[in-house]
């Protein structure tokens, strides 16, 4: 059974039509990287997913069954981080532990302790986000989900608010765990890292899916048109800046 | 030199009930405002409307007028209150019409990330109010609640009117008895901006505090 399977899914706002009949299936381990012009649906895409937003018809099954927000089944990692301001790394990540999966305390931070030793933030376990970079935000936000061990881990731009530096520290950390069998649906404009880290990458364009493929594939010759001229402007600049 | 010590007697009788009855309506119409804030906030709109109606007459009309109203009206239907008590409801009322506002804007104040967040994690709503939307809004609110807890202080000076013995009732009949309007009208004067300055430095301190807990 596939893990994660989304079929002929609408999203409408009014009489704006922001997803146009989405069909997906995403098995275990995989990593599919979608990408797209801004207001394609991308965010949208992963919101309906996770059921933040709600959808006008279609389905999102996750292991064969519909998924609610906050059944532990899919986890989602924002591009504002989303920490609690007032609580340490460790007690962000403990949080849940605690009141939803109703570990005893000493449990729960231990399990928090060791997610965050899994993005590499043992040492600052004991911080509050105000003291700590974006990009170890970002990574706390990660430790927060993965404690929950959901099913499928949605990456809504992760690194979109922070600097080259922090984002090559936030992307190692999605790259370590896509390698660790992870199964993911990673929206992002880093294009290098997207060939690099998925096994399938959607295109989207309107609310429509344009082509799936293998990397080599969307970033090669096997490009449709419309990715082409998208993916132009990216070889474009690097072209300019290249001189 | 006897008004100065007749207006030392009126003031040492009148504070403790200005003061018992500006703490207790600021506590009652603190909690009162949160659950309405809450409710405007969460409630769908069919169920949170009366509140909105409530709010805006509370807001709409003087405090004096109400008052008037519950104290003198409230016997016509059956609600007979002793002066404290009905200047104690009212204020509550009265503050809990502003406060609710002040705690609704900080619920929509707080990043819809924490949120959604949250949910997903699977925490309850409660849950969710209480140990994230609470603490995170805290420092957002807190000048908005003192400065409304100020803003009551002196309108228990309208509580007067209903007769109940507070600080304002008491230095007047001093007033009237003496003649000396102008002196006890001083020391009235007084008197509320050592209760204003003192809570406002109650509130630094809280959020001196609440910012220490947000620090590193």
């Amino acid at each position: 059974m596939s893990v994660l399977e989304v079929g002929a899914l609408w999203r409408k706002v009014g009489q704006a039509e922001i997803l146009r009949g989405i069909d997906l299936t995403v098995e275990a381990g995989e990593a599919i990287g979608i990408i797209g012009p801004s207001g394609s649906g991308k965010s949208s895409l992963l919101r309906c997913i996770a059921g933040l937003d709600p959808i006008a018809s279609g389905r999102v099954l996750v292991e064969g069954k519909p998924a609610t927000p906050g059944d532990g089944a899919i986890g989602m990692v924002f591009q504002h981080f989303g920490l609690w301001p007032h609580l340490t790394a460790r007690e962000n990540v403990a949080l849940a532990l605690k009141l939803v999966r109703k570990l005893p305390r000493r449990e729960a931070d231990a399990k928090a302790d060791a997610a965050l030793a899994r993005v590499g933030l043992a040492a600052q376990a004991g911080r509050k986000p105000a003291g700590l970079s974006g990009g170890q935000q970002q990574r706390v936000a990660i430790a927060r989900t993965l404690a929950m061990e959901p099913r499928v881990l949605l990456f809504d731009e992760p690194t979109a608010a922070l600097d080259p530096e922090l984002t090559t520290e936030v992307l190692d950390v999605i790259r370590d765990l896509a390698r660790a069998g992870t199964t993911m649906l990673v929206v992002s404009h880093e294009m290098g890292f997207i060939a690099g880290l998925s096994t399938r990458v959607m295109f989207l364009d309107h609310g429509q899916v344009v082509q799936v493929a293998p990397p080599k594939d969307m970033f090669g010759p096997g490009a449709e048109p419309r990715v082409k001229g998208f993916l132009k402007t990216y070889l474009d600049r690097v072209a300019w800046a290249q001189g | 030199m006897a008004v100065f010590y007749e207006s030392l007697s009126a003031a040492a009788r009148g504070l403790p009930v200005t003061l018992a009855i500006w703490l207790s309506a600021v506590a009652a119409g603190m909690a009162l405002g949160f659950l309405v804030g809450a409710a405007r906030f969460f409630a769908p709109r069919l169920l949170s409307a009366p509140l909105v109606a409530v709010v805006e007459v509370v807001r709409g009309t003087p405090f004096l007028v109400q008052c008037f109203l519950l104290y003198f009206g409230g016997p016509f239907i059956g609600i007979d209150l002793s002066p404290p008590v009905a200047g104690f409801v009212a204020l509550s009322v009265y503050g809990a019409a502003y406060f609710s506002e002040v705690f609704r804007a900080g619920f929509m104040a707080v990043p819809p990330a924490q949120l959604e967040a949250a949910r997903l994690l699977g925490l309850s709503r409660t849950q969710t109010v209480l140990r994230i939307m609470l603490p995170v809004m805290a420092l957002g609110v807190l000048p908005a609640l003192a400065n409304l807890a100020v803003i009551l202080i002196k309108e228990t000076a309208v509580l007067s009117i209903i007769t109940v013995p507070e600080f304002t009732f008491r230095m007047q009949a001093v007033g009237s008895a003496s003649f000396a309007v102008v002196e006890t009208t001083l020391v009235l004067a007084l008197g509320y901006w050592a209760l204003v300055e003192a809570t406002a430095w109650a509130a630094r301190r809280v959020e001196k505090r609440i910012e220490r807990a947000l620090a590193a």
